[in-house]
Parts: C-alpha cells; sequence; structure tokens
C-alpha cells in the first residue's frame, strides 16, 4: 500500500481540524459544512464508480434516492427502527447498483451517461406515481426521524461518516484493485488483454459507488428529516456532484472532498452577492478555467507545489 | 512432443468476405513459429481468433489439448495464451512498474485488496525486458515506441502465459530497438515460451522461428522453415512480388 507517515499525519490533522471547527466557526457556517460533508460523500461516490472507471455518471442521484428513499419509507411507514433501516437501505442501493451495471456491460462513453441520466429521469416519475401513499408523490416526505439535534451533532455525525468512507475508499484504491480499477478506466481492453474480468472489476465498482451513495443518502435523509423529489432528482445536484469530484480532482479520493468544500462555500459565500441563478455562472467560470489550465483539478496544483517546494527543500 | 496450440479448420467470414479459409496447424510446446502473408491476409484475425477476441465461424481451437470453445479472452489468458497487438496498449497514465502490475494481478477481487503486489517481481521482470531504474515510475505515456513494445510485452508474460502471440513487434522500431526486442525474444525461446509471431520484418524474424507458416486471404500457402516458405513460388508470387 505504500503508506507513510505523512499519509496518516495529513489524515490526523484533517480529524483534528473538523473536531476543532464547531468552537471556530458559526451554527450558520456549521449548516453550510454539514451540506459540504454530504456532498463530499456523494463526490467520493460518484469518484469510485465514474473518476476511477470512466464510466460517467449522470444519473447519480438515482442511487442516492433509493437509498435516501428506502430508509425513510421503513422508519416512518413501517415503524422500523433506524438502525435497522439503514443498513437495509445500503443493501437495497447495491441491487439498484447492480441494475446500473446492466448497460455498462455493453455500452459506455455518452451512451452509458444518458442511460444513467434516464435511470435517475425514470426514478424521479416513479416516485410520483406508483404508491405515493408510501413515497409521498409529488410533495415528498416531511417529519421523518432526524439522528440528530442541532448543528454542532449534524456536523460531528456527518463528519464522522464522510471521514470514515473517505479514509476507507482511500485505503482500499490504494491497494492493486486502485490500480485495476483505473487502468479500467484508461483501456478496458487491454485489462482484459491482461487476464483480468472486468465485468468483475466493474461489478466492484458500482457496488462500492452504490454503498456509499447508499449509507450518504439515508443519512443525508436522516438529517434533513425531510425529501423532496424535485430537489433530489436534479440535474443541478447531479453537476453539482461532478463538478466538485472534476475541481477537487478526480480519482483521488481527496480531490472529491476538496471541491465539495470549495463548490459548497463559494456558492454559499456568493449568495448574499448574487441571490439567484447567477452564481452559477461563477462556479461554472471556476470549473472553466481550472479544466484549461490544471484538468486534474486543485489537488493535482496543491501536490505540484508541494512537490516543487520540497524539491527546493533538498537543494 | 505435446502441442500448446492446435488449429483446425478454422474458418472466420465477415459477410461475404472469407478472412480465415479452412486453416489448420499446430505449434509443438516450445516451439517459435512465424506466421507470415501479405497485408489482409488475415494473420491478426487469427490471433484475435486464438484469444477469443473474435468467435471463429467454424472449426476448433486447442491450447495444451484443451478446446478453448467460445470461452472469453480473460479465461484462455489465465489458460495460458496471451498477445501484444500491432499498436501497444499501454496504460498511458500509470507507471511502467503499474503496467506490468496488472499482468500479474490474479483474477480475484479480494486477492487484489488483500495482497500487495509483488515488487521484487515486477522489478525483476522489468530489468528483464531492458528497462532501468530510472524508468520504473516513469508514465507509460513518456515512453518510446520501443519502450512501449517492451512494456507491452512485460504485461504479456506477466499473465502467466506460456504461449505467446506477438503481432509486429517490430513495427515502428530503430535498428538498435529491433535488435534489442529480438535478443529479448531469444531470451524467451531459451526459456521454453512458444511463440507465434506476425511479422514483415523478415530479416529480423529468420532467426527467431524454427518454422513458419505463410498465408493469404486466410488460406495456408506454404509451411516449413524459413527458406523453405521463402523460397516457395507462390509465397514469392504473392508476398514478396517475385514473379
Amino acid at each position: 500500500m505504500g503508506l507513510r507517515w505523512f499519509h496518516f499525519a495529513a489524515w490526523g490533522l484533517f480529524a483534528f481540524g473538523l473536531a476543532l471547527l464547531p468552537e471556530l466557526v458559526s451554527k450558520g457556517t456549521l449548516r453550510t459544512l454539514i451540506f459540504a460533508n454530504y456532498l463530499a460523500i456523494f463526490a467520493i461516490s460518484w469518484d469510485l464508480l465514474s473518476g476511477r472507471t470512466g464510466y460517467i455518471s449522470f444519473g447519480h442521484p438515482f442511487l442516492i434516492g433509493i437509498g435516501a428513499y428506502t430508509s425513510a419509507i421503513l422508519t416512518k411507514r413501517f415503524g422500523v427502527e433506524v438502525e435497522i433501516a439503514i443498513p437495509i437501505a445500503v443493501i437495497v442501493t447495491m441491487i439498484a447498483g447492480l441494475i446500473v451495471l446492466l448497460p455498462a456491460l455493453r455500452i459506455r462513453g455518452s451512451y452509458f451517461a444518458l442511460v444513467t441520466l434516464a435511470f435517475m429521469e425514470l426514478m424521479y416519475q416513479l416516485v410520483q406515481v406508483i404508491r405515493p401513499d408510501l413515497t409521498g408523490g409529488t410533495r415528498g416526505m416531511s417529519g421523518i426521524q432526524t439522528l440528530t439535534r442541532g448543528a454542532v451533532n449534524g456536523f460531528y455525525l456527518s463528519s464522522v461518516l464522510m471521514f470514515v468512507i473517505a479514509v476507507a475508499a482511500w485505503l482500499l484504491l490504494r491497494t492493486r484493485i486502485g490500480t485495476a480499477l483505473t487502468a479500467l478506466g484508461l483501456n478496458e481492453s487491454a485489462v482484459e488483454g491482461s487476464g483480468l474480468s472486468t465485468t468483475k472489476l466493474k461489478m466492484f465498482a458500482f457496488m462500492a459507488s452504490a454503498f456509499v451513495a447508499g449509507l450518504g443518502g439515508a443519512f443525508y435523509v436522516h438529517y434533513l428529516g425531510s425529501i423532496a423529489p424535485r430537489a433530489l432528482f436534479d440535474i443541478n445536484f447531479v453537476f453539482t456532484i461532478i463538478v466538485a469530484v472534476l475541481i477537487g480532482g478526480a480519482s483521488t479520493i481527496v480531490g472529491p472532498i476538496i471541491g465539495a468544500f470549495f463548490l459548497t462555500f463559494l456558492l454559499e459565500y456568493l449568495r448574499p452577492f448574487l441571490p439567484g441563478a447567477e452564481r452559477y455562472f461563477i462556479y461554472g467560470g471556476i470549473a472553466l478555467l481550472l479544466y484549461m489550465y490544471q484538468p486534474k483539478g486543485i489537488y493535482a496544483m496543491v501536490m505540484k507545489a508541494w512537490h516543487s517546494l520540497h524539491e527546493r527543500a533538498a537543494k | 512432443m505435446t502441442h500448446a496450440l492446435e488449429i483446425r479448420n478454422l474458418v472466420k467470414t465477415f459477410g461475404g468476405l472469407v478472412a480465415t479459409d479452412d486453416l489448420s496447424f499446430d505449434i509443438k510446446t516450445g516451439q517459435s513459429v512465424g506466421l507470415i502473408g501479405p497485408n489482409g491476409a488475415g494473420k491478426t484475425t487469427v490471433f484475435s481468433q486464438i484469444m477469443g477476441e473474435l468467435r471463429q465461424t467454424s472449426g476448433k481451437i486447442s491450447l495444451f489439448g484443451k478446446t478453448l470453445g467460445t470461452r472469453p479472452t480473460a479465461e484462455r489468458i489465465r489458460r495460458g495464451v496471451s498477445r501484444t497487438y500491432q499498436i501497444p496498449r499501454p496504460f498511458l497514465e500509470l507507471s511502467v512498474l503499474e503496467n506490468i502490475r496488472v499482468g500479474f494481478m490474479p483474477n480475484s477481487i479480494w486477492s487484489m485488496i488483500t495482497k500487495g503486489p509483488d515488487k521484487d517481481r515486477e522489478i525483476q521482470l522489468a530489468l528483464d525486458v531492458g528497462f532501468s531504474q530510472n524508468d520504473f515510475e516513469k508514465p507509460a505515456s513518456d515512453l518510446s515506441m520501443g519502450d512501449l513494445r517492451k512494456l507491452e510485452l512485460a504485461r504479456t508474460i506477466a499473465t502467466g502465459a506460456k504461449v505467446l502471440l506477438l503481432d509486429e513487434v517490430f513495427a515502428g522500431l530503430t535498428t538498435g530497438e529491433i535488435s534489442q526486442i529480438s535478443g529479448l525474444i531469444q531470451d524467451l525461446r531459451a526459456k521454453g515460451f512458444t511463440m507465434l509471431m506476425v511479422s514483415h520484418d523478415l530479416p529480423a524474424l529468420e532467426p527467431l522461428v524454427d518454422h513458419v507458416i505463410a498465408i493469404e486471404r486466410g488460406r495456408m500457402i506454404a509451411t516449413g522453415t524459413f527458406n523453405e516458405v521463402i523460397n516457395d513460388e507462390t509465397v514469392r508470387a504473392s508476398y514478396l512480388g517475385e514473379v
């Protein structure tokens, strides 16, 4: 795995920083940070699938939504304990991940992206018309059991969840499976030509991504206490996830976290000046500039600066 | 001596075009065979059928006495046959060692996660094919064509295959690189690998093969030693352009 002391130091510092934040910032900022944490989880989930394998998903809310709806329905409509509902939601999301995998066995590129978009759209329509007594139909559901009370507890729960997912995914992808998935994204036929089953690798990536999406979706709905299909199955939500990954640095795990925090704060701090959708021009512009000059994202910029400092110090 | 590879009455058609026409030949274990023919003769199509990348219309392919049937490419590789391509297919953003690592990987997700890479084996193989220590961390995108051919050969060997199909290994190489790759192939012969090689570079091919098969329009037109095939009248007329 090639783990070094500075890896542990960096993750430790990050955890320490997160733990300290409630002492340093206002409750309003903490609420923003909670959204950043959940966006980071969704971005990591997207990165596990699309950042590595190159199978670009435009329908990630399909998986997030299944996790969120399953847990919400189980707890609110059937009185299932939340500790049981969340694991069930994760399992159901992973089964849904298998459904998304099916088209990936035959198509890729823009065709796959469009199919995933169709999955999201289909889910949006289905939750509105099929058993609205369960899903809440167009209006969604409210009064869903929450896991925490107050911004501080919500922040700690989302931070622990994000941190554990990030470290687990980071460790996982430092093993040979990370190399194999990266290779899959770079040249699928050469992976097959190296004696590896691409179906097996894809299945793993889709399952891992669905696991994180389901977990994130379920916890998110129990943080919000409500679910609104229009906000969840929204193309803007998809692009926010994708842009967070790309701005931060795809295929890195750390990049999506940086991107999620950067994007959430950018949009939040622009709000007083540009309350409408104009904010998206700014973030689109930043994303565009970054892709032009550093397509590998902020993480690559930071690493480059770190290496050049290191080289200078060595001289 | 057992046959590493047996091709029997292989036929491949694409609509009205017959790409492989009732082709049959055997390669003994440890033997090195050259497959020659003009452009479009169907040499690469034979490779693709052996690897399962193309499904034959009819006929049988056996590896070490066992029919390959409709087995997928990855399984054929695990059974012992692997190939290189006319245009190398590296993982451009991965380093030399990481490219080789993919070849060494077991086809088990669990093993990939729980067992670390065998760096010593990766380094040894990289050195064996002629990389230096300075090249190990270089991304494949920074390599020359000669190095890419070496890298592809290394990844093919890393799969553990004992039958290697080498497609145009000398294409696009400098004289120095040709002699380096040629030396590598000689080493592989000495180690007992079975090889089927396609090359238009006949002088480079000559010292590397025990036997040559010439095909034209998917049909075998001559077989024998290098000199026998090269001096065959049909081969001279169709391939070498001599009347």
